[in-house]
C-alpha cells in the first residue's frame, strides 16, 4: 500500500513539473489574449524557437570558454531573452498590427499559419538532426522521504512560481498592467483615455516572447531531444489555458498543474493497475477538459462575459 | 413573389457543370500524366463536400469547427466497415453512413450549445484527438493503426474502379452538395443560421430556437462530411488515422477562409486553390529551386504554404470570392471610382 502512495506522489510531484511547463506556456496564450484578444496559436512555436536560440548560444558561448560552466548557461539565457524582445516586437508588427479588428476566426488562423511558418523555417536552419541540449544542472537529484525530485524540475517549478506570480503583481498593481486591462476591454476607449495602446500591444508580445524563450529553454532539458515536434507541446498546453479560463492567470496555473498531474498519474500508476487507461493515456487531458467545460463552459476561474445587444 | 435566385445570374452555371465532365476528356488529350491531375481532383471534390459543409456551420452559423477531420474519419470508416464487415451494398452505405456522422455531428453539438468561441474550437479539437485514438483502441473492426484496406465502390451494378470513373462519381455529388447548400442557405433555415451567426440575442428575440437550429447545423454539417468520408474511404482504397490528423481539420478552415469564410462559391474556390497549390504549384516551383539550394522538401512547402496562408489572411480577409466580387463591382460601374462605394 505504501508503495502505492509513494508512487503516486512521485508521479504527482514530476506531474506538478509537467504541470508548470504546461501552466508556463499557457501564461504566453494568457498575457496575450489578455490585452490584445488575440488567441496564439504560435506560443508552442515560439518556445521552441527559444529552445533552438538558447541551444546555439550554449555551443557558442562554450566553445568561446572552452568549458561548459554556469557562467555559459547564464549568457546564453540573457542572450536568449535580448532575442525573446526582438522576436517579440517582429511578431507585434507582423501578426498583432494588421490583424487588429478583424474576427476572431482570421486570427486564429493568422497565428496558426504563423505556427506553420515558423516550425519549417526552424526545421529548414536547422536541419533535420535531433540535437541532444545540455542541462545546466546535469542529472543531480535530490531525494526526500521517499521521493526523488531531479534539481531540473526543481527549477522548473521555481521559476514557473517566480514569473507567474511577477505577472499576476504585475497586472493588478502596477498602471502598465491595468493599463493593459483596459486595452483588452476596450482599446478605443482605452486610447482616449490616453493610455498608449501601441505599446502595450508590444510590451505584451515581448513579454509573451519572453515567457515562451524562458519555457523553451526549461522544457529542452527536460525532453532529451530537441526537434520541431517539441512545439506540439504548446497544442499540449492548450486544453491547460482553456481549462483554467482563457485570460486567467491564476487558471492558467491550476489547469496546467491539474493536466499534468493526470496526465502523469495516468501513465504511471492508472495504467499500470486498469489495462484500458493504455487506450486514452494521450488524450485524458481532452475529456476532462470537454467534461469541465460542460460544467462550466467558461472554465474554472473565468469569468462568462455578458453581451450587450 | 420574387424567385430565390431571381438577383443571380444562373445562365453560367450549366455550362461549368458541361466544363467539369469535359475537364477529363481535355486532360487526357493535352497531358500524358492526367491521371495523376485526375487524382488530385478527385481530393479536390471530396475536400469540396466537406468544406461546404464545413461553410455551413462556421461560415453561416458562426460555430468554429477545428475537428471536422474527425467527422471525416467517422464517415470513411463506418463506411469501410459496413461495406466490407457487414457486407451492405455501397449505395445504401451512401445514405446510411451520412446520417451517422450526422449524430456524431449531433453528439458534439451539444455541448456546443453551452461553449462559444475559442473554447468550442478546442472542444471540437479535443474530440478530434480522441475519435482518432478511438478508431485505434477498436482495432477489431477498424485494424488500428495499421489502418484499413477499403473495397472499390459500384454503384448499381456498374464497378468505379480507378481516377477516371472516381471523377465522374465525385464530382456528381460535389455538384449534388454545393447545389443544396445554396439551397440551404436561401431557405428558412440558412436565414435563421446567419441570424444566429450574427446576433444570438438577437436570433433568439426574433423567435429562433438557437438549440434547434444549432444542432440542425452540426447534423448537416456532418452528413456532408460523412459523405466525404464515404467518397474518401472507396476512392483511396486505404485509409488509417494518419489520414485524419489535426492538420487536415485546420486545413479545411484554411481553405473555407482563403475562399472567403460566408459563402458558399468561396468554400469550393478556396478548397480548388488550396488543393492544386499544395499539390502542383508549389512542387513545380520547389523543383525550380532545387537545383540552386539544398532544401528539405516538406518544410519548404510547408514554409510557402504558411507564408501564402498568412499574406492572404492579413491583405485579403475577403478571400478569392471576394476578391472576384470587387472585381465585378469595378467592371460594372467602371468609368466611376469604385473606391468611394467599395471599401
Amino acid at each position: 500500500m505504501s508503495d502505492l502512495l509513494t508512487g503516486l506522489l512521485q508521479e504527482s510531484v514530476s506531474g506538478i513539473a509537467l504541470g508548470c511547463i504546461y501552466a508556463l506556456i499557457a501564461l504566453g496564450f494568457t498575457l496575450i489574449y489578455k490585452a490584445t484578444e488575440v488567441v496564439n496559436f504560435a506560443q508552442g512555436e515560439i518556445m521552441m524557437v527559444g529552445a533552438y536560440i538558447n541551444f546555439f548560444f550554449v555551443t557558442q558561448f562554450s566553445a568561446m570558454a572552452g568549458e561548459l560552466t554556469g557562467w555559459v548557461f547564464l549568457a546564453a539565457l540573457f542572450c536568449s531573452i535580448i532575442f525573446a524582445v526582438l522576436f517579440g516586437i517582429i511578431l507585434d508588427y507582423v501578426i498583432n498590427r494588421p490583424m487588429k479588428d478583424e474576427p476572431v476566426f482570421s486570427i486564429i488562423m493568422a497565428t496558426i499559419s504563423l505556427a506553420i511558418i515558423l516550425r519549417s523555417l526552424t526545421a529548414m536552419i536547422a536541419g533535420p538532426i535531433s540535437l541532444v541540449p545540455v542541462s545546466p544542472f546535469g542529472d543531480s537529484t535530490i531525494k526526500t522521504a521517499g521521493i526523488v525530485i531531479s534539481v531540473l524540475d526543481l527549477a522548473i517549478i521555481i521559476c514557473a512560481v517566480i514569473l507567474m506570480s511577477l505577472f499576476f503583481f504585475f497586472f493588478n498593481k502596477t498602471r502598465w498592467g491595468i493599463a493593459m486591462k483596459a486595452t483588452s476591454e476596450d482599446s478605443e476607449a482605452a486610447q482616449l483615455m490616453g493610455i498608449p495602446v501601441k505599446q502595450v500591444y508590444r510590451i505584451v508580445w515581448v513579454f509573451a516572447a519572453i515567457v515562451g524563450v524562458i519555457s523553451g529553454v526549461l522544457l529542452a532539458p527536460r525532453m532529451a531531444l530537441l526537434d520541431t515536434t517539441m512545439s506540439y507541446l504548446g497544442l499540449k498546453a492548450f486544453p491547460a489555458a482553456i481549462l483554467g479560463g482563457f485570460g486567467s492567470i491564476p487558471g492558467a496555473v491550476a489547469g496546467g498543474i491539474i493536466l499534468g498531474v493526470i496526465e502523469t498519474v495516468s501513465m504511471g500508476t492508472l495504467s499500470f493497475h486498469f489495462e484500458w487507461i493504455k487506450e486514452i493515456n494521450d488524450i485524458i487531458v481532452w475529456i476532462v477538459l470537454i467534461a469541465v467545460l460542460m460544467i462550466r463552459p467558461d472554465g474554472l476561474f473565468g469569468i462568462a462575459k455578458v453581451k450587450r445587444v | 413573389m420574387k424567385g430565390r435566385y431571381e438577383d443571380e445570374n444562373l445562365n453560367w452555371i450549366p455550362l461549368l457543370i458541361l466544363a467539369v465532365f469535359l475537364l477529363p476528356f481535355v486532360l487526357k488529350g493535352v497531358t500524358f500524366s492526367y491521371k495523376y491531375y485526375l487524382y488530385i481532383l478527385n481530393m479536390a471534390g471530396i475536400y469540396i463536400i466537406l468544406t461546404v459543409g464545413l461553410d455551413l456551420l462556421s461560415g453561416f452559423t458562426g460555430l468554429m469547427s477545428l475537428g471536422h477531420a474527425a467527422f471525416l474519419a467517422i464517415g470513411a470508416y463506418t463506411s469501410a466497415i459496413l461495406v466490407d464487415q457487414v457486407g451492405l451494398p455501397f449505395e445504401l452505405s451512401l445514405i446510411i453512413t451520412p446520417v451517422i456522422v450526422g449524430l456524431f455531428g449531433l453528439v458534439i453539438g451539444f455541448p456546443a450549445l453551452r461553449i462559444k468561441g475559442i473554447y468550442l474550437g478546442l472542444t471540437t479539437m479535443g474530440f478530434g484527438f480522441i475519435v482518432k485514438r478511438l478508431i485505434i483502441a477498436f482495432r477489431e473492426w477498424t485494424g488500428g493503426s495499421a489502418g484499413l484496406h477499403v473495397s472499390s465502390a459500384s454503384i448499381f451494378g456498374y464497378p468505379i474502379k480507378n481516377d477516371w470513373d472516381n471523377y465522374f462519381m465525385i464530382y456528381t455529388f460535389a455538384i449534388l452538395a454545393i447545389i443544396m447548400t445554396r439551397r440551404i442557405i436561401k431557405s428558412k433555415l440558412g436565414r435563421a443560421f446567419m441570424a444566429i451567426r450574427d446576433s444570438e440575442q438577437a436570433a433568439q428575440a426574433s423567435g429562433i430556437n438557437l438549440a434547434k437550429y444549432k444542432l440542425i447545423s452540426f447534423f448537416i454539417s456532418g452528413m456532408f462530411a460523412g459523405f466525404a468520408g464515404v467518397l474518401f474511404a472507396h476512392t483511396s482504397h486505404f485509409i488509417s488515422t494518419d489520414h485524419f490528423d489535426i492538420t487536415l481539420s485546420i486545413f479545411f478552415i484554411v481553405m473555407v477562409l482563403i475562399g472567403g469564410i460566408g459563402s458558399i462559391y468561396g468554400a469550393v474556390l478556396g478548397t480548388l486553390f488550396v488543393v492544386l497549390m499544395e499539390n502542383m504549384f508549389i512542387p513545380l516551383f520547389e523543383d525550380a529551386l532545387s537545383q540552386y539550394v539544398n532544401l528539405n522538401a516538406g518544410d519548404f512547402q510547408a514554409f510557402i504554404f504558411g507564408l501564402i496562408m498568412l499574406i492572404f489572411i492579413i491583405f485579403q480577409p475577403l478571400g478569392l470570392y471576394g476578391m472576384w466580387l470587387k472585381m465585378r463591382i469595378y467592371w460594372k460601374i467602371f468609368p466611376f471610382n469604385p473606391r468611394k462605394r467599395f471599401t
